[in-house]
Formats: structure tokens, sequence, C-alpha cells
């Protein structure tokens, strides 16, 4: 038999909007992939409207950047900053920090790394790990402060890492157009890194940049899943009241995660500036900060899927840079796009914790 | 002398910017949402500002409110995310500033709007008090200097002493019981996103189109951030705010003076200063204060009424 609300014309019907218990792990990922579809459909609609012919941007994206080798390459090799910084936001936020310092700790990576080259400290051998320890350092120092003071006095670390950010690059371009400069011209860069101390390619054009990407994605793994730390950091995620109450050291937990944080992005900060121009520039680090933040977000924090993630943003990259040789785009295309994504990923998650049902019998 | 006349005439110029801003920034966050997209509006707002001084050939005012009305619009995708979405009001705000930073830095070079000098307005000189020893170029403004305190008053006037005002607090304490007294929660907030932002646009615009005359990609350089950082030490009241928007004035009034006056600093620390300033401040605030007492209630939750019909 027919309901009466069958025969009721469409506006009359009434919906209501409830919140879900649960949806199946299959269907998430359905919308969240139609999630992202919708966004690079927006996207490739920009693109076509900023003057790509719209034949050219299938060929663009996917045949010329997956199918050639070379920039297959070219991929992975950008792919190994990005990963880098998104596991940096993966820890942070998983410690509930938001680290918009991803910049200012690169930059500061990068600067210590510089350091050891231009002073020329250890000997040619030990150059290169001592610079990426350097690096390593120079970014966990620079999260230090941000740390501290949200720990002990509540300062809002939105705002405290955004300005160290502006600090740090104020200083890079105090070093680059000063004391820094490469003398042999006016660009406002350091003198290139020698040979030793950038990052060697171990087989046919897989960088050591990719591989130490992929061992630091191996141990966050392992930090957020099987370490002790990793089983304190879910339960101060979960329930910083009950953490400290049973005695997890909650302070020191979420101090060394923000630092390990920190100091995967200063290692990032080192591998822009090796792998690009091997030296220092003014802008190397442009991007990459937001970029780490849409990893995590876009990962939901997991270490693997950042990994895969950060390969498509790097895909991204690499096809950015080609419209803007070919087709005048400018790069900030890019980040236009990666906003755009995330405002459609964010979005979908309403459709997996809400459903909208038909009232039965609802009468107006 | 001359360079502290000179200085003191410079400060509103640079006031102004975080006034409006940090003005438009309490509107939002009385109404219980946390807008941290400032950054991203102004950009918009400096943007189409600039642009559309261009397009009509410096019409200056026109250019203005066109700003300003670009930022309401363009934050009705902030409002969409946060009261309809219902999406983390962090996240939604760092979005919507990636956003418009992607968005003015492309159409920026794609119009060629980029480094084009516009005329800006004329300097209203407010007779006698103009010809005042060391403070009388304080006295020698373009017109939104004036309409500045102007806008603070309607503003306050509108939200400590209006039915509309007590409503829109009602909404950022208390949503619930907003709610039941038959506020429309949604609607008010939705309201206060697009009136706040459009103050933030105007501060946007005077940056590009009165102060700077022209259009840099990311120019705003961080004074979003710097406003979202003055609404909290001002403890989300207006005068208090505008108290700092001053404060922050003096500071960048200060950089072109030390350049000029021969003081010989590295430059790229005393750019330094707004940013360290702002933590500074932040800390002292935090080390000094521990009340939340006067943030608004609901600051950062969504409003869910469940089983809406």
């Amino acid at each position: 038999m027919f309901d009466a609300t069958d025969f009721q014309p469409l506006l009359a019907r009434r919906y209501t909007l409830e919140v879900r218990q649960q949806m199946a792990w299959y269907w998430q990922a359905l919308v969240i992939a139609l999630a992202l579809i919708v966004g690079l459909l927006i996207s490739a609609a920009i693109l076509v409207a900023a003057g790509v012919p719209a034949g050219e941007l299938l060929n663009e994206f996917v045949i010329l950047t997956l199918f050639d080798n070379q920039s297959l390459r070219a991929v992975l090799f950008q792919a190994a900053p990005l990963i880098m910084v998104g596991l940096a936001g993966c820890l942070a936020f998983r410690a509930r920090f938001w680290n918009l310092g991803l910049e200012g700790q690169m930059i500061w990576g990068a600067i210590g790394a510089t350091a050891i080259s231009l002073f020329e400290i250890g000997p040619p051998a030990l150059r290169l790990p001592l610079m990426m320890a350097c690096a390593l350092v120079c970014g966990l120092l620079w999260a230090l402060a941000p740390a501290l003071l949200k720990l002990h006095l509540k300062v809002n670390e939105i705002i405290s890492t955004l300005m160290l950010n502006y600090i740090a690059l104020n200083f890079l371009l105090h070093l680059v157009y000063g004391s820094w400069k490469d003398p042999r011209d006016s660009f406002p860069y350091s003198p290139q890194y020698r040979v030793f101390e950038r990052l060697p390619e171990l087989l046919d054009g897989l960088s050591l940049a990719v591989v130490i990407a992929m061992l630091v994605a191996l141990f966050v793994l392992w930090f957020t899943g099987v370490s002790r730390a990793g089983l304190y950091l879910r339960f101060v995620d979960n329930s910083p009241g009950v953490a400290r109450a049973v005695g997890v050291p909650v302070t020191r937990v979420i101090l060394g995660t923000v630092l390990l944080s920190g100091a995967l992005a200063g290692l990032a900060g080192f591998m822009v500036t090796a792998g690009q121009e091997g030296r220092l520039t003014h802008s190397f680090y442009a991007g990459y900060g937001f970029s780490g933040i849409l990893i995590a977000f876009l990962a939901r924090n997991q270490p693997i899927a950042a990994t895969v993630v950060a390969l498509l943003v790097a895909t991204l990259f690499v096809a950015g840079r080609s419209l803007q040789v070919f087709y005048q785009i400018p790069f900030s295309m890019v980040q236009l796009i990666q906003a755009i994504l995330v405002i459609c990923v964010a979005s979908s998650e309403f459709f997996i914790r809400h459903r909208i049902r038909r009232i039965q019998g609802g009468q107006g | 002398m001359n360079m502290i006349a000179s200085w003191i005439g410079n400060i509103p110029d640079f006031a102004v910017p975080f006034a409006l801003a940090a003005l438009g920034l309490i509107v939002i966050e009385r109404s219980g949402v946390l807008a941290l997209g400032a950054e991203g509006l102004m950009l918009v707002g400096a943007l189409t500002g600039i642009g559309a001084s261009l397009m009509t050939g410096g019409a200056t005012v026109w250019a203005l409110i066109i700003a300003m009305i670009a930022a309401a619009v363009v934050s009705q995708l902030f409002a969409l995310m946060v009261l309809v979405m219902r999406i983390n009001q962090v996240i939604a705000g760092l979005a919507l500033v990636f956003f418009c930073q992607g968005l003015t830095g492309l159409l920026g070079t794609l119009m060629n709007w980029t480094n084009k000098p516009v005329s800006g307005l004329q300097s209203v000189s407010l007779w006698p008090l103009s010809e005042l020893p060391v403070v009388g170029k304080l006295f020698v403004q373009n017109p939104v200097v004036y309409l500045t305190p102007i806008i603070f008053v309607l503003v306050v006037l509108v939200l400590n002493r209006s039915v509309t005002g007590l409503r829109l607090r009602a909404v950022g304490e208390n949503p619930q019981a907003a709610d039941a007294a038959g506020i429309p929660v949604l609607a008010y907030r939705c309201a206060a996103i697009a009136a706040g932002s459009a103050l933030i646009g105007l501060a946007g615009a005077y940056i590009s189109v009165l102060s700077t005359k022209m259009w840099i990609a990311d120019m705003v350089g961080g004074r979003g951030w710097i406003a979202v950082a003055l609404v909290i030490f001002a403890r989300w009241a207006p005068w208090k705010a505008l108290a700092g928007a001053l404060l922050f004035g003096c500071i960048e009034a200060l950089i072109p003076q030390m350049a000029a006056s021969g003081i010989r600093l590295p430059q790229y620390f005393v750019f330094m200063t707004p940013y360290a300033v702002t933590l500074g401040v932040m800390i002292w605030v935090a080390i000094v204060s521990r009340d939340n007492s006067s943030q608004p209630g609901a600051l950062g939750e969504p409003f869910i009424r469940e089983e809406r019909r």
C-alpha cells in the first residue's frame, strides 16, 4: 500500500537532520573520494577559466606527470620534504597542538645546515650528517618556545607560531641579503653547498631524501602506533584529565611530540635547500607550511596516509610548476587548489556525521 | 622635533587597519564564532579595492565599498563551513586564509593588478587643530581616519545599547538559551560574520588603496593575525582594541622613521618588531591576567540543535 506522505508535494514534505552513530569505513571512503572529485572538478574549472585549454588538463596533470619517467622522479623528489612536513603536522596535531610554525622551523633548519656548510665545521665525510643533525636541532629549538608558552602559560600557539614564522623569515632575509650573500653575484642567496654537502642519488634517480623520508615515516608510524609515548599520546588526546589522573606525564608527552614535529620540519627545510638549488634562498620555504597542515588534515594524522597524500600534493606541485612555465599561471594556483580540496573534504565530514531523513507522516 | 611630529602624523595611517580589523573580529566573535580568517579577508579587501579603483578609474569611495562587499561575500563561504557544515572553526578559519591567499595571489597576477599605482584619497586638514605644534599632523589625514572613531562609536552603540546587539551577545554567550528565547541563532551568526567581514575588508582596502596605494601579493603581511591577537589582549572590548591598535600603529609608524633618521639598525630586525611585540604582549597578558570571564561563553562551539524540524 502507498504511504500517505508519498503524495505530498515536494516542499510540503518535512526533513530532519540526524547525527549518525557510525558509518562503515567503505562508505566514509566513498564520501571522501566524492569530495575530492568535486574539489578537483572545481579546480579544473578554475584552471580552464584561467586560460588552460580543457583538453590539455588531463594531459598536463595525469599523463605528463605520472607516465613520464623524468617527471615521476621529480614528483618523488618533491614528495620527500612534503612527507616530512606532513609527518610534522601529524605529530603536532596528535598532541592537539596547532603547529602553524612549520615554515619558521623549516627556515631555522635550513639556516642551521647552511651555517655548518659556510663555516666548514667537521671533516667532509661527516659534513652531511652534521648538517642534517643541525637542521633537526634548529627546527626543534624553534618549536620549543611556543610549546613551553602553551603548556605553562596557555599562550595561544596558533598566533605564537605564526609570529615566530615572520620573525624567522626576517632573520632569513637578513642573512641572504646581508652577510651570507653569495659574493659572486647580487642575488639573495647563500653560496652553494659543496658536492659532498648535498643529498646524493642512491640509485638511478632515487635521492637519499626520498629514502630518509620513508624511514622517518616508518619511525613516526612506530612512534605513534607502537611506542609507549604513542600510547600516552592517544590517551592524552582522548582525555587529558583522566590521563593526568592515572599518572601519564601529560606535559612531557605533549612537549616531546611538539619538539619532534619541529625537528622534522627543520630537516624538511634542509631537504628543500639541499635538493632544489643547493643553497639558502629567500623564498625556498614558500607554501610548505600550509601543505604540511593540509597533508596532516587529509591523512587524519595517520603517518602512512600522510605519505600517500604527500605524493599527491607533490604531483600538484610539479604540475603547478609546468603550468607556470607553459601557461603563465602563477604558483598561487597550487595553494588555491589545495585550499579547495581541504574545504571540500572538511565539508564531506558533515555527510559522514549526519544524515537527512524524511519524517514519516509529518503533517505541516 | 620634526621627526617626532612626522612620526605622530603617521600613526593613524598604520593604526586604522588594525583598529578596523579588530573591530570586525569583535563583532564576529561576540556572536560566538571563532574568526581566524582576518588575514585572508583583509587580502580580499585589499585586492578588490585596488581592482575596483583601477577599473573605475579612481573612484576610491566606490572601491572601498566594493572591497567591503567582496569581503562580506567571501566570508559567507566561511559561514557555510562553520554554520551549515559545522566544520571545526579553527580548520575553517585556516582554510579560509589559505583559500584567500591563493585566490588573491592568482587574481592579482591574472588581472595584471600588481604594482599598479592608484590615486587614493586627498588628505583633509582639520583647521585649527592641524596648526598645533607637534601633534598638528594628526589632523591632516584621509577621511577614513576620521571615520574610524565614528564607526567605533556606532558599532559599540549597536553592540551594547540595542536589542540587536543584546541578542547578538546572547547568541555568543549561550546559544541554547538564546534559541529557547526565540532568537534565530544561525541567522544572527551569519549576519555577524558578514558585517564583521565587511569591516575587515575595509581594513584590507585601507592598506592597499589608501596607504600603500598599490597591490602586492600577500601585502597584508600578518596584520590580520596581529588583529586576532589584539582582540584577545583587548578581552573582546572595542575601546581596548582601539587602544591596542594605536599601540601597534605607533610601532609600525616607527619603522619608516628609523630608516629615514639614519640610525644604523639592521633593517630586517626592525621589520621583526611588530611580530615580536605581539608575542611579547601575549606572554605579558598570559602572566598578568588569568581570567577568561570576558571571553564570549560559546566562542568556538558550533550550535547544534538536534531534532531540528
